[in-house]
């Protein structure tokens, strides 16, 4: 059985959405931020960046979000398989999403780590704008392949949880993400919520009624988000 | 089957062409001029709507971002890391990741410092981006010396070895501020993985081609 070291509303979220959607067995366990116990001996000898999540396989663990999403997707068949004629585009957009707009809206999140404090509100507003061309081109790629982008899949996962992040953190920044403005986005946040997982993974995280549609800070019963 | 790779010379679509070379399938060179407008042009927008390279097109259509491209060549062709079902491709996955998400991130934020925070903020987006490098440098070294990956040694080539060694490449010579240029000294299990991948037959070769000089990931040229 695989172990999903997560922490509530963290990156883990995402591959939560992907096991729960397929119907996959696993167990949680608890990465406490508070006490930063993601820095721990402990935790850094799963994963050495300390980054959440890690998730535990038989095969081995298993660090960073897209590389986890793209082996449970081959493992599973959540995707297109290699030799399939849609891998290109599959591989594409996760790596896309991981290594750009995850990114980009990391420096959002953390700008300490990216750029002086007399900066960070130029540095927002650059960034916000490039976070709001990925989505733009994340908007017309799930209306292009609609069949990657489906509601709990790893693409869409992984969209729905920057999508939210980006409305609600950092807490105390000016807010500019308006998720209408891309509607491929908004419909699918709505079918994710209608699926029977999304309201117990959100009581789980503490993430409110629409976690997708109408985010609102996060309340978890265990654990801390930051 | 042909491909056709959107290329120019030390951008990281030199890290696509050590791929190509390495496992040996011919391919052609479609040459980018980004001042002429070929990034913007709708032609290949339509390869790859970012308008950046590396973009490779194949029979089966196209394909952008790097690690997705070194992914789906080990897939259709082997030799560049394991593939599903073989031992360690859960780590491999993990770490071609991080290197995508990670260095290959800092190392593009060391060479223009300017872009996230404007240009009276660069000098110190570099000093931080500096700083983040040699983090992910090290934690590269810990996985090299504890845990010797067959996917990123000095014995075998390896699409991991080929992609640090361009994006590392950048961070030690093109940064603005001498003081805060990479270095590999602090860092030797890295550093000879990437000396014996710029010694392997497909690098001798890109070298030569892209104008990479003798020892690219090592010791590039600063001139």
């Amino acid at each position: 059985m695989y172990t999903l070291h997560y922490a509530p509303d963290n990156a883990s979220l995402i591959v939560r959405l992907v096991l729960d959607g397929a119907g996959i067995p696993y167990r949680t366990a608890l990465v406490n931020r508070a006490t930063r116990q993601h820095d721990g001996a402990a935790y850094r000898a799963l994963n050495p960046s300390g980054l959440i999540p890690t998730l535990e396989t038989p095969q081995g663990a298993i660090a960073e979000t897209g590389a986890i999403l793209l082996w449970l997707t081959d493992t599973h068949k959540l995707g297109p398989a290699p030799g399939d004629h849609d891998r290109q585009a599959f591989l594409q957009w996760l790596f896309f999403l991981s290594n750009t707009a995850h990114a980009d809206l990391r420096q959002i999140f953390y700008p300490h780590q990216y750029a002086p404090a007399e900066a960070h509100a130029g540095h927002l507003e650059i960034m916000a704008a490039r976070m709001i061309r990925h989505f733009g081109l994340l908007d017309a790629a799930a209306r292009q392949h609609p069949q990657l982008f489906g509601p709990a899949r790893p693409l869409a996962a992984y969209t729905l949880a920057l999508t939210r992040w980006a409305a609600l953190y950092p807490v105390d920044a000016r807010r500019w993400m308006n998720l209408a403005a891309f509607p491929v986005l908004a419909a699918l946040a709505q079918a994710q919520e209608a699926r029977v997982e999304t309201p117990i993974i959100a009581r789980a995280e503490g993430l409110g009624s629409h976690p997708f549609t109408s985010p609102e800070q996060p309340n978890p019963p265990e654990g801390a988000v930051l | 089957m042909t491909l056709t790779l959107y290329h120019i010379p030390d951008w990281a679509s030199s890290i696509i062409r050590l791929a190509l070379e390495e496992i040996g399938q011919p391919y052609t060179i479609a040459a980018m001029d980004r001042d002429a407008g070929d990034f913007a042009a709708p032609a290949f927008r339509a390869i790859n709507p970012l308008g950046l390279i590396p973009a490779l097109d194949t029979p089966d259509g196209p394909i952008f971002e790097t690690a997705a491209i070194l992914l789906w060549l080990n897939e259709c062709y082997g030799g560049l890391g394991p593939r599903q079902g073989e031992p360690d491709r859960a780590a491999f996955l993990s770490w071609l990741t991080f290197v995508s998400n990670g260095p290959h991130v800092t190392s593009m934020a060391m060479i223009h410092p300017e872009y996230s925070a404007g240009d009276a903020a660069a000098d110190e987006v570099l000093r931080l981006a500096f700083e983040k490098l040699n983090q992910q440098a090290a934690h590269l070294e810990t996985l090299i010396t504890t845990k010797a990956p067959a996917w990123l040694s000095t014995e075998t080539p390896g699409a991991l070895g080929y992609y640090l060694g361009v994006v590392l490449r950048w961070a030690i010579y093109m940064p603005h501020d001498p003081t805060l240029r990479f270095s590999l000294a602090p860092f030797p299990a890295l550093r000879a993985v990437l000396a014996a991948h710029e010694g392997f037959p497909a690098a001798r070769r890109v070298a030569e081609a892209d104008g990479l000089g003798p020892t690219p990931f090592t010791a590039p040229a600063t001139a």
